[in-house]
């Protein structure tokens, strides 16, 4: 069967290619555009992460995918963040020390406030700060590989939702490790203050450890942070990973975007939860 | 994901076999960075250096992030008041608050949080360039040319990252010092010159001066990471995202060690 | 079988699709040809909503796929087999997986019954065996027919083959082009295949149309395109150095 097709005609009501970037925009338009911009990434942020809640409250869990990343996840990330916490617990015993020590005479209650600035601040935020650095960076360039590579399109070719197969294990697996390490992190930097706490300033064990000014209040605050930075890195760097264009350069892009939007992403969160936790739960 | 080679070790040794290459993959790397960077101390002596490369660079590394950790040190400057707040409560000093907030900002929080954030965004994305370069093939071709591809690629991008993350790093020790400003007039209502008495009077230069050489050493710390790993990258394009995440992660862990021994360098 | 009415598409500002008007008979191979970047690829897309036409419809089988999502839309893709340009193998999953994954989510099939499929397929592109590999251990050759095998599993009267003989031999790309002729006559799908290598193509093909820059320039039989009077079209069909191209 044969259809004649028009032979090349003038299309006078498809515009010529003419890019809209170089269409002229009105003063407003140029000074709010940044503005709309963040706006609908913002909204797009919401969609997704509306959807994976949506897909794991429906029960369209995929069990396997889910222990995968959270292997990922979790192991991959241990030892850096062992190290780091290392390293970050002695600096905070030891800067603070030497601070105190200019104000009061004695370092006694040095401990109890290290503990409760862990808990409520240091221990989630460097964690999940580390994390946004490591696991972001692979999801985005995980997901942008898949994505230029038309595996992504594959998937809906053969019934598989994106956002089910691909954002629901990365989230879950993010939440729940990110939790897990922050308490990690914590143990961590505590022993390593005390070890720190003990060769530098003379300070035993049982003075340091010192739980008094830690109550129920300043665990809930680090639980909250923990379980919002473990969505937040998932949910950005996949949004990142999804909306990559441009072959691999644009991986590349997607990649540090959300290494970077993860990251600020977290310090908002910080910001909020930390008002938060001051105004319901006062310090001691 | 690929077949595992049957390994030959006995049970026992296999723990003291992972943790030795381990060691000595790390040791490689560091060797592989310290030749790095004598390679480029000697290039800078007499300095030849591409002048549109080094323009470039700055403009691409400096101009873009400027936004990002003006706004994001703006928010860590409330965040260090709002935790030092307990602290400063719990003694009945608030009126200390400018100086013990002050004093975290600028010794440990801005610098570390800066270098951080460059790493993610600058650091990759330059080991992600170099990287796609030498896959490509595009060093080789330089060399062909008879360029020398440390003086003419990578000694411009050094030197405009220590330069740009020393200038970020001024940038966001002046907004973290308003954003903490800000909120501990919100939170405890004390005010600006309040809060500036204290600051003032028990922060000295030298303190500013602390962050000041911190961030350089970050940024040596970074440009030298950020570099090696993308020169040695190896096995396409998905070892110049192996390369990325490594580079990411070495210069953390180099940053933080780094920040360590300087707690003691610098009193 | 599938049906375009006047789609336009956009892309990134640039119209890629420009009032594109086809009509793809069912049982028969159907070649989709034209100079690169002409949105052949990107037709591919709209035919099976992966992309949405700016303007104009789509309807695949009488029924028309506008505004439908991607739950919606699986039934109706469970009537087409694709194999996409770089084949889009899943590479965290194994041949056997990778072939077995839209017989599981799109049809509920007993795993028996989708162990023999997969088995006959591999069979069928000459790579008995290869269940266990996994995509980054196979060449492009083996890759692309792991792909036309998993294109064509789902036994679907639509097939898509976008480039199925890129980057390979003149004697294995003909083998390809044999393949996709016998498995359309033994099932009596609709075949459609986009290829830049016209000449190998149009040994096997019953209909042609041609793309340029975003506009259909011909739609036909292959004799018919052979022997076309349209400038671009004789030239492209024969490879010629010479003409508008």
């Amino acid at each position: 069967m044969t259809i004649q097709a028009q032979p090349l005609t003038q299309h006078h009501d498809l515009e010529d290619p003419v890019h809209e970037d170089d269409r002229p925009r009105t003063l407003v338009q140029t000074m709010t555009a940044p503005l709309s911009a963040f706006g609908q990434d913002m909204y797009g942020l919401w969609t997704l992460l509306r959807q994976t809640v949506q897909a794991i409250l429906q029960g369209r869990v995929d069990r396997e995918s889910t222990f995968a990343q959270l292997y990922s996840i979790g192991n991959g990330s241990v030892l850096f963040i062992t190290v780091t916490m290392i390293v970050l617990g002695m600096i905070l015993v030891v800067q603070a020390g030497m601070q105190t020590q200019r104000v009061l005479p004695e370092l006694s209650l040095l401990g109890a406030n290290i503990i409760q600035l862990l808990a409520r601040e240091f221990a989630p935020t460097v964690c999940a700060m580390m994390l946004a650095t490591r696991v972001g960076a692979g999801i985005a360039a995980e997901i942008g590989s898949m994505v230029v590579t038309d595996q992504v399109d594959a998937l809906r070719m053969s019934g598989a939702q994106p956002v089910d197969y691909l954002v629901v294990p990365r989230l879950i697996a993010g939440v729940l490790m990110t939790l897990a390490l922050s308490f990690w992190s914590l143990f961590i930097a505590l022993m390593a203050g005390t070890f720190a706490a003990n060769t530098q300033f003379d300070l035993n064990i049982s003075t340091f450890v010192n739980f008094s000014f830690v109550n129920m209040g300043d665990y809930i605050v680090m639980t909250l942070k923990a379980i919002a930075y473990g969505a937040a890195i998932p949910i950005v760097s996949s949004q990142r990973g999804l909306t990559t264009f441009g072959g691999s350069e644009g991986v590349g892009w997607a990649t540090t975007n959300a290494v970077v939007h993860s990251s600020i992403a977290i310090i908002l969160l910080d910001l909020i939860l930390s008002v938060f936790g001051y105004i319901a739960f006062p310090p001691v | 994901m690929t077949e595992e080679a049957r390994s030959d070790t006995p049970f026992g040794l296999i723990v003291p076999e992972r943790m030795g290459s381990a060691v000595l993959g790390i040791a490689a790397e560091l060797g592989g960075m310290g030749v790095l960077a004598a390679q480029l101390v000697r290039r800078m002596l007499p300095p030849k250096i591409d002048r549109y490369e080094l323009t470039r660079n700055l403009y691409k590394m400096g101009n873009k992030s400027v936004g990002i950790v003006a706004s994001t040190a703006l928010f860590v400057g409330g965040i260090v008041v709002i935790q030092a707040a307990p602290l400063v409560v719990r003694f009945s000093a608030t009126a200390i608050i400018g100086w013990a907030a002050g004093f975290a900002m600028l010794r440990e929080v801005a610098p570390l949080l800066i270098a951080l954030m460059f790493s993610g965004r600058v650091g990759a994305n330059n080991t992600a360039e170099l990287g796609t370069m030498v896959v490509t093939d595009q060093l080789d071709a330089l060399r062909a040319l008879a360029i020398d591809p440390l003086s003419y690629l990578i000694l411009p991008r050094v030197i405009a990252m220590i330069t740009m993350l020393f200038a970020l790093n001024i940038v966001g020790d002046l907004t973290a010092i308003i954003g903490a400003i800000i909120s501990a007039n919100a939170l405890l209502d004390v005010d600006f010159s309040l809060f500036m008495d204290s600051f003032l009077e028990m922060i000295d230069a030298w303190d500013f001066m602390q962050s000041v050489i911190k961030s350089i050493g970050f940024g040596l710390m970074i440009s030298i990471t950020s570099c090696y790993f993308g020169l040695t990258v190896k096995g396409g394009a998905p070892g110049v995202g192996r390369a990325v995440n490594s580079a990411v992660v070495a210069a953390a862990i180099g940053v933080f060690v780094m920040d360590y021994f300087s707690t003691y360098i610098l009193k | 079988m599938i049906l375009l009415r006047n789609v336009s598409l956009r892309l990134k500002g640039a119209w890629v699709l420009r009032n594109v008007s086809l009509e793809v008979p069912p049982n028969n191979v159907f070649a989709l040809i034209g100079p690169g970047a002409s949105g052949k690829s990107v037709l591919f897309k709209v035919m099976t909503g992966l992309l949405k036409p700016d303007r104009g419809e789509v309807f695949i089988d009488g029924q028309s796929i506008a505004g439908l999502n991607d739950v919606e839309m699986a039934p109706i893709r469970a009537k087409i087999g694709m194999l996409f340009q770089n084949y889009a193998l899943f590479d965290h999953m194994t041949v056997y997986e990778n072939i077995a994954f839209p017989l599981r989510r799109l049809f509920n099939l007993p795993e028996e019954q989708i162990e023999q499929i997969v088995a006959e397929r591999l069979q069928r592109v000459s790579l008995p065996g290869f269940q266990d590999r996994y995509p980054p251990q196979l060449s492009g050759g083996q890759k692309k027919r792991v792909g036309i095998a998993r294109a064509t599993a789902q036994r679907a009267p639509i097939v898509l083959y976008d480039e199925p003989t890129a980057g390979l031999d003149p004697v294995n790309s003909q083998k390809i082009y044999d393949l996709v002729r016998d498995e359309q006559r033994a099932q009596g799908t609709c075949a459609v295949v986009i290829s830049s290598d016209v000449g190998g193509l149009l040994t096997v093909a019953d209909h042609v149309a041609m793309l340029h820059r975003g506009e259909l320039l011909f739609a036909g039989t292959t004799a018919h395109a052979q022997r076309s009077g349209i400038a671009a079209v004789n030239q492209f069909v024969h490879g010629l150095t010479e003409g508008p191209l």
